[in-house]
């Protein structure tokens, strides 16, 4: 207990020495509010009140989890890179250990920024939302996380990017590369959704990229409408993201042990 | 301690030279020497390849409405809809047809057999001479429209606009077309007297008696699914025809158009001494009383959407004719063609990657200063970067693009999606070598973008997810967004170069839905291409600017 607690000290002051954390933390809340603000702005009551708001309102998170993906790749890679990896190691020789504690550091950085972010997402949404015509007239009440459902999505939001994360450090733990990893976390969280909205594609298949896809799944926490429609349930949505996430970092951790650094 | 002049020390090797083609041969070196990365754009090609055809292995044609649709075939050989109400009688040899429309009227039929009033801008009344009254074919035509003026339009492709403005019973428009041989001239005119020829057109291998007469046609109209608004009635009970995606926010709806006619005349040289035609006129539809044809079944809670109505009557040398349809060019609202080419994203996210580290690892590794050093002008060292990698992309594009296409055609056309209704795709046609040589432009200048921003911020993983959201996020936020704001998107962002794999022409006269993820984009192709190269050229001024005032 007391190498991971030493671990985490080491991991938190390297996380919070390097200048890219605090960018790529405001980018994540710039992006997220910045861009669930301006979705919210251009989608209009009486054109399209069958919105459903509350997933409006955090669009941003698409993008928000962009930097995520960076910062939870660059914890490790960053270390490959400039050789602090052997350092590392040699502090820290239970390696499961060692990638325990950047998947724990990481994860509270990202919960933090990620709450600030929805929760700037989710107050854009209440201020926007009434004045674009989703008022109590179109039985729209305001957005509050009072609401079940909006706290749901909200909160499961939060879950989401931290799971991006773990997904993203995974990966970068087995693939050691900063170019390669970023290159497959985006390859895997963007073109999926994509190839699902595809107009000939299979149906079958569009159902089942859905289902599995990290972002397609992941994403359908924020769903507050129509649920029994979806392809996935929210809850089992963000469990879909959790099991790529597990099997990433697992992946990673038995890479890391078997090989040399 | 000796005096005198001391000679400084000068190498025997003859002085380098940083002229631009020895640099280029540099960073080439650089480049091929890279065992890793030239696997990685080998893999880049291949895979770009493999995902096409996979992806058009899995479209099924079978169980999508509008794979197959039956659709007429133009004079051309193009797909066309040829579906309008068409009062007429024959005519021998030359002569001509002119009218008067009074009034153009466009309605949505609603269930209960009630209309509600609806603009419907490219709804068309007209005078036409047609080589006979089977659908597809060869017609010259001209026609007042509720949004776009009088036009006249030949063998569906062909679209030339004349007076301007709606019509109505203060502001009448007269229409007239002459036959001489195979040549027909169209003319409007506001009052009869004066008449403005608009056009004139070579309809080769018209038959000697042609059809001549007035018609009135109306196409589906695209609304959103969650209802129309119409002028003064409630529109709410209308049923749209068809949807494009479970996610779609747009429908089609059936349309009707109402027009008067008077002062009909048809004059021919063969009739009666160079009179006045006097046959009967005579009302029929050609082709499908509607533009979209579905087969519906009334299930609970589900209503089909009313048929449209059709017909004609004369009273006192007035014409009233009801019609809907369109006589234009088949416009698919799914581009196969284009969608199944978004398996190059894959290629794409790999030769971004490639771009941004050809710059970012000369960084990691401290090479960059080696790099300054023997040739310290940056802003040529970046030249010479940015046409390596986007020749080198360029090259593994167009391999890649040209092995695929090929099979994901054929493949499209075995699994249903009917080789009548789109262009006919072959490397050698226009269509095929756009989308070939685009997506390895698209790949290329992605690469060149990517390396601009991987010189700025110096990082592989930023430099690389910049570009990724500026080219790949715009396709699914495009998806969310309404209509509006989405194509303001696809616009204004490098993802409007996406354009250029579009399979199938747009007409500007046809009006579908035009949603990326069918393949169809805002901005024409070559002009969403420019974007990007905008784009890549701006980010590679700022990369040089940034390199050139900071230490590398």
């Amino acid at each position: 207990m007391t190498a991971l607690r030493e671990a985490l000290h080491c991991e938190w002051t390297k996380l919070r020495t390097v200048p890219s954390t605090g960018w790529l933390l405001a980018t994540l809340v710039a992006l997220t509010v910045g861009v669930s603000a301006l979705a919210t702005e251009v989608v209009k009551c009486p054109a399209s009140c069958g919105e459903d708001t509350t997933k409006l309102s955090l669009t941003g998170v698409l993008l928000g989890q962009a930097p995520v993906a960076v910062l939870a790749v660059l914890v490790m890679t960053g270390e490959y890179s400039s050789g602090m990896i052997r350092t590392t190691l040699t502090a820290v020789p239970r390696r499961a250990i060692a990638l325990t504690a950047k998947a724990i550091v990481v994860t509270g950085v990202v919960l933090a920024a990620g709450t600030v972010s929805v929760l700037g997402s989710v107050l854009a949404g209440r201020f926007i939302l009434p004045v674009n015509g989703f008022t109590v007239a179109h039985h729209f009440a305001s957005l509050s996380l009072g609401d079940g459902q909006t706290l749901r999505a909200a909160a499961g939001s939060v879950l989401y990017l931290a799971l991006i994360a773990l997904l993203s450090l995974g990966l970068a733990t087995a693939l050691r590369d900063s170019g390669a990893t970023i290159a497959v976390v985006l390859a895997l969280l963007y073109i999926v959704p994509i190839l699902t909205e595809l107009g000939t594609l299979d149906p079958v298949w569009q159902h089942r990229l859905q289902q599995y896809g990290p972002m397609t799944a992941g994403l359908a926490i924020q769903a507050t409408r129509d649920l029994g429609t979806l392809p996935i349930g929210p809850w089992a949505g963000l469990g879909v993201l959790a099991v790529w996430a597990a099997a990433a970092l697992l992946a990673g951790g038995v890479l890391l042990r078997v090989r040399d650094a | 301690m000796s005096t005198g002049t001391v000679t400084p020390y000068r190498s025997g090797q003859r002085p380098g030279r940083d002229d631009f083609p020895h640099l280029l041969r540099s960073e080439w070196t650089k480049f091929r020497t890279m065992r890793v990365w030239v696997i990685a754009m080998v893999a880049a090609a291949l895979l770009t390849a493999l995902a096409v055809v996979a992806l058009a292995g899995a479209a099924t044609g079978g169980q999508n409405s509008g794979a197959n649709p039956a659709v007429a075939i133009g004079p051309g050989g193009e797909a066309v809809t040829d579906d309008f109400y068409f009062v007429h009688q024959p005519l021998a040899g030359n002569g001509s047809i002119t009218v008067r429309v009074t009034s153009l009227d466009t309605e949505l039929p609603l269930p209960g057999g009630s209309t509600g009033r609806i603009a419907v801008p490219w709804a068309k009344a007209g005078v036409i001479i047609k080589a006979g009254t089977k659908p597809g074919s060869a017609y010259a035509a001209v026609m007042a429209t509720p949004r776009h003026g009088v036009r006249m339009q030949y063998n569906f492709t062909h679209d030339t606009a004349g007076l301007s403005g709606a019509v109505s019973a203060a502001s009448p428009r007269w229409l007239r077309l002459t036959r001489s041989g195979d040549t027909i001239t169209g003319y409007d005119s506001t009052d009869g007297t004066h008449w403005t020829k608009i056009g004139s057109v070579t309809l080769a291998g018209l038959p000697s008696t042609v059809q001549a007469g007035f018609f009135v046609t109306s196409p589906p109209l695209l609304a959103p699914t969650s209802g129309v608004s119409c002028r003064g009635a409630a529109c709410s009970a209308a049923t749209p025809v068809q949807s494009f995606a479970s996610n779609s926010s747009v429908s089609s709806y059936t349309t009707q158009a109402v027009a008067a006619f008077d002062h009909v005349g048809l004059h021919g040289q063969r009739m009666k001494g160079d009179g006045e035609v006097g046959g009967a006129w005579r009302g029929g539809q050609i082709g499908f009383p509607t533009g979209i044809r579905f087969y519906c079944t009334p299930s609970p809670g589900h209503f089909c959407a009313p048929a449209a109505h059709h017909g004609s009557h004369e009273s006192g040398g007035t014409f009233t004719v009801t019609g809907s349809g369109d006589i234009a060019p088949y416009q698919s609202n799914v581009d196969p063609l284009g969608t199944v080419l978004k398996g190059s994203l894959i290629g794409l996210i790999a030769v971004i990657t490639l771009g941004a580290l050809f710059i970012t690892a000369e960084y990691r590794r401290g090479m960059i200063r080696t790099t300054f050093a023997a040739s310290p002008r940056r802003g040529r060292v970046l030249a010479a970067k940015a046409i390596v990698i986007g020749s080198v992309t360029f090259v593994a594009g167009l391999i890649g693009a040209v092995i695929a296409f090929p099979i994901a055609v054929r493949k499209l056309h075995s699994s249903g999606w009917a080789s009548s209704v789109y262009p006919v795709w072959s490397l050698t046609s226009g269509h095929g070598l756009q989308i070939v040589v685009g997506t390895a432009g698209l790949l290329a200048v992605a690469a060149i973008l990517a390396l601009s921003a991987g010189a700025v911020l110096r990082r592989s993983a930023g430099a690389i997810t910049a570009v990724v959201v500026l080219l790949i996020v715009p396709l699914i936020l495009g998806t969310i967004l309404p209509q509006g704001p989405a194509d303001w998107l696809l616009r204004l962002t490098p993802a409007a170069a996406f354009g250029l794999q579009q399979g199938t022409p747009q007409y500007s006269q046809v009006t579908h839905a035009c949603e990326p993820y069918n393949g169809c984009y805002p901005l024409a192709p070559w002009d969403g291409f420019a974007v990007l190269c905008a784009w890549a050229a701006l980010a590679l001024a700022i990369a040089v600017y940034v390199l050139r005032r900071r230490d590398a």
